[in-house]
């Protein structure tokens, strides 16, 4: 199971604030919901985590992340993840290319292309909630980007970046999540996309 | 009272052929009493629970069991390497193929097995195989048949590479598994050069998964001491499982006992040898104590056995009236990664050349090709006799497409080109003998029970509104009851089957088969026809199947084999007994044997009215009082070894209404007209009739067993595999017309299955239809209301005007 999706987040920053940050391989890993790294090999390898939790059923997937090229002219980096979950049924894995673009007005945004692929169980039980699910997780890992952006900055805003970033849980909560997909997939039915 | 009615009473109180007897084994069922393979607890019994894999082609690079075993309660986990020694890490499948047990080096395909942990109980073991820690390497993936015999596919068997003469032929790719041809090309081809008209229809029957309520199971016990194996399992085939434990352990057949008990459903799916089935026993072997292994839904629809997946395009010649001259077929068959079809030896393609249907077809030519694919092996026959639906689906199907482009009405087309009654029996042109049928007969009996002008002209007035009504039909002919051992045999034991009976001095009756039942009531059907053959009550009439230990050898219950040959044997031995019985009454009676004249349940001496001894009494008299020179006893034992199959046959007809909004199908009326020849239990007949339609509607509107680029099967739940329930089915309408088997003993057919075979082309026969007058011929299964609607909108009948 495959799904590709292409994003973009606003940052409350500069190109250089945006891109200082995205180089920070842990720094960026911990945007991602319920996601961690747990070992830095070298400078382009990393162990990682990711947890996961939808009712009863709790999925652990532990990988390695490669960072297959840093494009400081382009402000890009692409890196692949790859993890099978602790239990053996499943596995995942994604090729990211993240790059920081300048918008109107000398702000910045996060881009993204990303390229998820799941196998296994995952797959089987979720595959026809994956294009939601990747696009909720995304959607949650831009904000969380945005927030530690706005935090590198002074007053109330990065104040409550910086609370936001604190109260981050530490694994993707399924039942929240199966929420806010309902309601995106509401939106999409009525045409507010 | 008077004579006749008297003798009317007799054989109503016997409860034999024709009666609707309430089915024996219900008592047990509704009141939750049965006894399934899981229901079996032993002492010291453990529990076996595979570590499956998630990709569908990957290298294994290491497993780690350490983290595992250091679980408590956990006793072993078992890789190809530990079965290694034993020989046991590949098994020897059905069709000439071989299959891991446990994947040996490389997975072929998602959820295959990788290794197996037995512990105390599932949860340990449930817990455990989360523990084993498998390092896989991914490999190029091929789903696609299509691509499986291109230069750059990957190659999945690299045990086979190089080994280019298959099990039934010369192989031409590494993923090629045969190539098998029926019939006369060269004649069909140039038939098909000259021909009037000519139609071509491709057509894909999706791999489905017959997912019986029980799933697949076994306890295995080893007794060290004795070292005796016993192996309760749920078998379709309990004699041939333990010739093949017995091949492939070197314990011998009279140490292993094979007991199949109540089993809820099989369909097919209970035919083969999994490997669960080897692990559970062999772990048995190593630790001496009972291992239990059964496996859940996902396991169950992932693994062990689908159906179908056959990718078919069926051609027609005819002439301008649309009178059938050559029929071709070509098929290119997805066994998945091992080739485990369960078809007898000879046939890679099942039965698939009775393909020319109920169709006087002069010539034809069927071309099949096997390939391997990174999916689960199986190919069973769900429902039906080998390969049969696939059979009747083209033929049917491509016989519609050739009535639209002529213009002919389905029914029409169908009527000029029957074999017609005189014709019978009747050799079609690619070998098989049909014994006999009626089909003009029957077809014009649903035609009129359902008014089909009628049915026709309301259609006409419902597409002059843009409405969609579709009017399927399907007139089939089913092969059951495998087989003549000239052409049929599994692993070289002829497809014979048996039954031993004992009269018992009281005159009860004790029987055992080499079938068994897994809901079709051998216990009711069976006692019926001693019932009548002794002229015994058959509530007197005990039926045992299933045990290996007391069954005469037989080759088991699939293809709707049961009453052809199961019962053919029974009523076999049943007439051995009466001809001793006759011999016996003679002495009583002090007359000759000549002179007794058999009625309902006694011998009678011809015009000396009175002079008469019932079976019971003669029964006694075997045992005490038998002619000087007879052995004592009143017993039979026959293997019967049928002369031919039978051939039962349908005329479906299924009347739909779509919803062009939604793409919802309701089938508003299915009438079913079933001739099995000789009725045994109407009743049952009924109940199968009903099943096997059902579980047809399962088929054509929703089953289907999806698979994504990477091999991930998307579909082996009951949230996604559809199951009808009351709510979804429709209301059947059920019919007959008789016309016995002439070579039956009894003059009976097997007819579970036909209800699956035929209705799966008739709704999508009567789904088609409703898009006909659009110039569609053909829609693939499911017709899921997505699918349907997919096809509305891509016609914009979707968009207001």
């Amino acid at each position: 199971m495959q799904v590709d999706l292409d994003k973009q987040f606003d940052l409350p920053g500069s190109t250089t604030q945006g891109w200082e940050f995205l180089q920070d391989i842990p720094g960026v890993a911990s945007c991602m919901p319920g996601a961690e790294i747990t070992d830095k090999i070298d400078d382009n390898n990393y162990k990682g985590k990711v947890k996961m939790k939808i009712g009863p059923a709790a999925m652990a997937f532990n990988g390695d992340i490669v960072i297959n090229s840093v494009d400081a002219v382009k402000r890009e980096i692409n890196l692949i993840g790859k993890g099978q979950d602790s239990k053996g049924s499943s596995s995942a894995s994604m090729d990211l290319t993240a790059s920081i673009i300048e918008t109107d007005g000398g702000m910045s945004a996060l881009k993204g292309n990303a390229s998820v692929t799941v196998t296994g169980k995952a797959a089987s039980m979720g595959g026809r909630m994956m294009m939601q699910v990747a696009d909720q997780i995304l959607n949650q890992f831009g904000s969380n980007f945005a927030d530690h952006i706005a935090a590198m900055g002074e007053g109330r805003e990065a104040e409550e970046a910086r609370e936001h970033i604190a109260e981050q849980p530490q694994e993707i909560n399924g039942l929240k999540f199966a929420w806010t997909v309902f309601i995106g997939w509401l939106r999409s039915l009525f045409g507010g996309k | 009272m008077d004579n006749a009615a008297e003798v009317q009473e007799r054989e109503d109180s016997i409860k034999g052929v024709g009666c609707s007897r309430k089915r024996k084994e219900d008592a047990r069922f509704v009141q939750g009493t049965g006894r399934y393979t899981d229901d079996l607890k032993l002492p010291g019994m453990l529990f076996a629970d595979m570590v499956r894999s998630p990709y569908a082609h990957a290298r294994i690079k290491s497993i780690n069991k350490e983290k595992a075993l250091a679980l408590p309660g956990v006793h072993a986990v078992l890789t190809a390497d530990d079965l290694k020694p034993l020989n046991l890490h590949w098994m020897p499948t059905l069709a000439g193929d071989v299959q891991a047990v446990l994947a040996d080096e490389k997975v072929h395909f998602q959820y295959q097995e990788v290794a197996v942990v037995i512990a105390d109980d599932r949860y340990i073991a449930a817990d455990a195989i989360e523990l084993v820690e498998v390092e896989y390497e991914e490999l190029d993936v091929l789903v696609d048949p299509h691509r499986s015999m291109d230069d750059d596919a990957p190659i999945l068997r690299e045990d086979l590479v190089g080994k280019m003469d298959g099990a039934h032929s010369k192989r031409v790719h590494d993923n090629h598994i045969f190539n098998w041809q029926a019939g006369e090309k060269e004649a069909t081809d140039r038939v098909f050069e000259q021909a009037e008209i000519t139609v071509k229809q491709e057509m894909y029957y999706p791999r489905v998964h017959p997912c019986p309520m029980e799933t697949c199971g076994c306890v295995a016990s080893f007794d060290k001491i004795n070292e005796h194996l016993t192996v309760h399992l749920t078998s379709q085939a309990p004699h041939v499982v333990r010739t093949v434990v017995s091949m492939l352990s070197g314990i011998p057949e009279s140490k292993i006992r094979i007991v199949s008990p109540d089993i809820g459903g099989g369909f097919g799916n209970k035919v083969g040898i999994y490997p669960g089935y080897v692990v559970s026993i062999v772990a048995s072997i190593v630790l001496g104590v009972p291992v239990k292994w059964v496996e859940d839904r996902m396991e169950n629809i992932s693994t062990t056995a689908f159906a179908r997946d056959y990718h078919m395009t069926g051609e027609l010649a005819a002439d301008s009236e649309g009178r059938i001259k050559a029929l071709r077929v070509n098929v290119l068959a997805d066994h998945g990664a091992f080739d485990a079809c369960a078809d007898p030896s000879k046939f890679p393609a099942g039965l698939m050349h009775i393909c020319t249907g109920s169709y006087d077809i002069p010539v034809a030519h069927l071309n099949v090709d096997g390939v391997y694919t990174n999916k689960a092996p199986g190919g069973v026959a769900y429902r039906c006799s080998f390969r049969v639906t696939e059979a009747v689906y083209v033929i049917e199907r491509t016989i519609d497409v050739l009535a639209q482009k002529l213009g002919i009405d389905k029914a029409e087309i169908r009527r000029r080109n029957f074999v017609k009654a005189e014709q019978f029996p009747y050799q079609t042109c690619l070998g098989w003998e049909l014994d006999s049928g009626d089909y003009h007969t029957a077809l014009e009996k649903v035609l009129d029970a359902v008014d089909y002008e009628a049915l026709r002209k309301e259609q006409q007035e419902k597409r002059a509104q843009g409405e969609l009504m579709g009017i399927g039909l399907c007139t089939f002919t089913e092969i059951v009851g495998a087989g003549p051992s000239r052409n049929c045999d599994i692993l070289g034991v002829g497809m014979f089957d048996s039954a031993e009976i004992r009269v018992h001095p009281t005159g009860s009756v004790m029987a055992r088969m080499g079938t068994i039942t897994q809901g079709q009531g051998h216990q009711t059907t069976y006692a019926q026809i001693i019932a009548t053959e002794l002229g015994i009550s058959s509530d007197e009439i005990s039926i045992e199947e299933g045990d290996t230990d007391t069954a005469p050898y037989g080759l088991g219950t699939y293809g709707s084999r049961s009453t052809p040959v199961g019962g053919a044997a029974t009523a076999v031995a049943a007439r051995k007994i009466r001809a001793k019985a006759q011999k016996i009454a003679a002495h009583l009676l002090e007359v000759s044997e000549n002179d007794l004249e058999w009625e309902v349940d006694r011998f009678k001496v011809k015009g000396v009215p009175g002079q008469e001894k019932t079976m019971k009494e003669v029964a006694w008299a075997a045992y005490n009082n038998v002619p000087e020179g007879m052995e004592p006893g009143l017993e039979a034992v026959d293997y019967y070894d049928p002369p031919n199959f039978t051939y039962p046959f349908g005329i479906y007809l299924c009347v739909v209404d779509i919803d062009k909004a939604t793409g919802e199908t309701s089938v508003r009326r299915f009438y079913a007209l079933d001739d099995c020849g000789t009725r045994i239990n109407p009743m049952i007949i009924e109940g199968q009739i009903h099943g096997g339609l059902t579980e047809g509607f399962a088929v054509a509107m929703g089953q289907e067993m999806p698979f994504d680029e990477q091999g991930n099967l998307l579909g082996n739940t009951l949230m996604d595999y559809f199951v009808p329930t009351f709510v979804e089915t429709p209301h059947w309408e059920t019919d007959y017309t008789v016309t016995p088997s002439p070579h039956h003993p009894l003059g009976a057919k097997g007819v579970a299955e036909s209800p699956h075979v035929g209705s799966i082309p008739c709704f999508t026969s009567a789904v088609v239809d409703a898009f006909a007058h659009l110039d569609v011929t053909h829609m693939n299964m499911p017709h899921s209301a997505y699918r349907v609607w997919q096809k509305v909108h891509e016609l914009g009948l979707d968009q207001h005007a």
